[in-house]
């Protein structure tokens, strides 16, 4: 699975945000919910329309209802919910103007009528592979309409308790709290912090592998002497000291 | 022992220079947050006009300080949770305050889009409409010359499956049979059925032409190519009249949509392709406009030409001659032009 590149946008707030295209796999799944439910009520509509209205006309009207719904079905949600149909509802998905602002009617209008290349030859098949070479992943549609699929699912809530809290801490020494001022990044204490809360998660034998190989890098990085500490256990460690709380007791502190 | 990572720093470092506790940070700020993201939950739902002074007021607010959170964020931590909740608040709370009124759908509105909005656009962008018409007119004089020069060249232009009869003896089976639409029911069938596919075409021609030009003319030009050939065919065949009465009626509007079709993707494909000096994004915004009205205008001619193809082209000389069918035909191609293309009277100004 290759992720693309979010597309930045610069908002009056001089505020960056960032648009995080979404999958192949999702965008599929919600349309697939999304034809589901109009072949639903287009064949339920149907019946209800040839048997009631006389001769031919019933048959008419729904046949432009059917086309309707085929090409308005999309065109109403995204322009009426702020890009969400339905389906997408569902899967965590929603249609932007590749700006950053919701897609105008004439946008929608574009990007579904272009459905009519995307479909070909069977089941999306050419608006998948246009996805995969795009620089957003972006099916053939929304690179005419300039529009873009982002992912608008909820994220999970904050919590880095897994990663900090150890009272007892062998690293916690004046010499090793300078190393790692200068040598350690931002980017590297979020990478420990998050390879303790995903810890859990491993496999036993991933997760020692994957402890070893990072421990080993910081022994080196940081100069650490004390050769019985496991990769584990300086990994979490050096976690715990990165993220001491500030509100940690003094005499806490004091006690290692 | 107090020298811990979290003291203030004197030195260059690599770190935040004042490092943050990120738990307090988020403790502090969770609750606009949450805030926000159900105002933003609510309006979503809401019409515009719904939203009110107080909730708007309230959501610029919190949408202004989540901005500035995220700028924060971004220079203390790198933790994509809290980044990517930041981040899709802002993006929501962005989307909603810088957003384009809408105006709500009106009847009026409707109106004004059919009579007046869309064929404003064919005239605005009749060169290309020209461009597209040229391509499919090349394409029937190429196709029924080569067939008048060279009767063979008809089996190598027109696709086999209709090669089963000559032309003369289609004319004979088809005036003699009784007549093959003898219900309403069947002609609105086959109407529906009829428009529907000819609405496909016309997309696929409008795509092309959107993302290769090219592809766009090619498939108008071939389009042309057997149209012509198999005119050509029937006049060779010496039964002229019923071709034009078979295919008059419906064509009349069919043909022009789906050079219409073709010319929407062309409009499109030139912003795309051919922005000039402008950016890409920009020429395509500029190019929307006409573009939707003109696919709109495209789909509704269709369908009307599906109807009139299902059932009037489909009767036999024993019951409206040639001469009416024909006369029927030229009717409809002059309203559909005069309608796209003549000039109205623009409305009063409002004082």
């Amino acid at each position: 699975v290759r992720s693309w590149r979010g597309r930045q946008i610069l908002t009056p707030e001089h505020v960056e945000i960032e648009l995080l295209p979404a999958g192949l796999g999702s965008r599929f799944l919600a349309f697939v919910v999304d034809l589901t439910l109009v072949l639903a009520v287009s064949s339920l509509s149907g019946q209800l329309l040839v048997s009631l209205l006389p001769g031919g006309f019933g048959m008419v009207v729904y046949g432009i209802l059917w086309l309707g719904l085929q090409w308005g079905y999309h065109v109403f949600f995204e322009v009426r919910y702020a890009g969400v149909s339905p389906g997408k509802r569902a899967v965590g998905l929603r249609v932007v103007d590749g700006r950053g602002l919701p897609l105008s009617l004439e946008q929608s209008f574009v990007r579904n009528a272009l459905r009519a290349v995307d479909a070909l030859p069977v089941g999306y098949a050419v608006g998948a592979v246009a996805c995969l070479f795009e620089r957003y992943g972006r099916r053939l549609g929304d690179v005419v309409a300039d529009t873009l699929v982002v992912r608008d699912a909820r994220f999970g809530v904050f919590d880095r308790r897994m990663a900090g809290g150890r009272a007892f801490n062998s690293l916690r020494t004046p010499r090793l709290l300078r190393l790692i001022r200068h040598r350690v990044s931002l980017e590297e204490r979020e990478f420990l912090g998050a390879v303790c809360l995903r810890a859990p998660e491993l496999e036993d034998r991933a997760r020692f592998d994957l402890m070893d190989e990072v421990g080993r890098f910081y022994r080196d990085r940081l100069e650490i002497e004390d050769t019985h500490l496991s990769g584990e256990n300086l990994v979490r460690g050096l976690a715990g000291v990165l993220f001491a709380e500030r509100s940690t007791p003094r005499a806490r502190l004091e006690s290692s | 022992v107090s020298a811990s990572f979290s003291s203030p720093s004197t030195a260059a470092t690599r770190l935040a220079p004042r490092a943050v506790d990120l738990e307090h940070f988020v403790r502090e700020r969770q609750a606009r947050w949450s805030r926000l993201e159900s105002l933003l939950n609510e309006v979503d739902r809401l019409p515009e006009r719904a939203v009110g002074a107080q909730r708007l007021l309230e959501l610029v607010r919190l949408y202004r300080q989540t901005c500035a959170d995220l700028n924060e964020a971004r220079a203390y931590t790198a933790n994509p949770q809290l980044l990517g909740r930041l981040n899709q608040l802002a993006g929501r709370g962005y989307r909603f305050v810088y957003r384009r009124s809408h105006a709500r759908p009106t009847w009026a509105a409707l109106r004004e889009l059919l009579a007046r909005e869309i064929p404003a656009a064919f005239r605005r962008e009749r060169l290309v409409v020209l461009a597209a018409a040229a391509a499919f007119v090349v394409g029937v004089a190429v196709g029924a010359g080569a067939v008048l020069a060279d009767p063979l060249n008809a089996e190598r232009l027109i696709p086999a499956e209709f090669f089963t009869e000559s032309p003369h003896e289609r004319v004979e089976r088809i005036e003699q049979e009784p007549e093959r639409i003898d219900s309403t029911e069947d002609a609105a069938a086959f109407g529906t059925f009829l428009f529907s596919h000819n609405i496909q075409v016309s997309l696929l021609v409008f795509s092309l032409g959107a993302l290769t030009l090219v592809g766009g003319i090619a498939m108008l030009f071939y389009n042309g190519v057997i149209l012509g050939a198999v005119a050509a065919t029937y006049v060779l065949d010496g039964v002229p009249a019923f071709f034009f009465a078979w295919v008059g009626p419906h064509g009349a509007l069919e043909i022009p949509a789906i050079i219409f079709g073709g010319a929407a993707g062309l409009r499109l494909g030139c912003a795309l392709l051919l922005p000039g000096g402008l950016s890409t994004a920009t020429s395509l915004r500029r190019a929307f406009p006409s573009v939707w009205r003109m696919l709109l205008g495209t789909a509704i001619v269709l369908v009307i030409a599906g109807l009139v193809e299902g059932s009037f082209s489909q009767f036999s000389a024993r019951i409206f001659p040639y001469p009416l069918k024909i006369g029927v035909a030229a009717v409809l191609f002059v309203l559909l032009l005069a309608a796209l293309f003549l000039r109205r009277r623009e409305p009063e100004a409002a004082p």
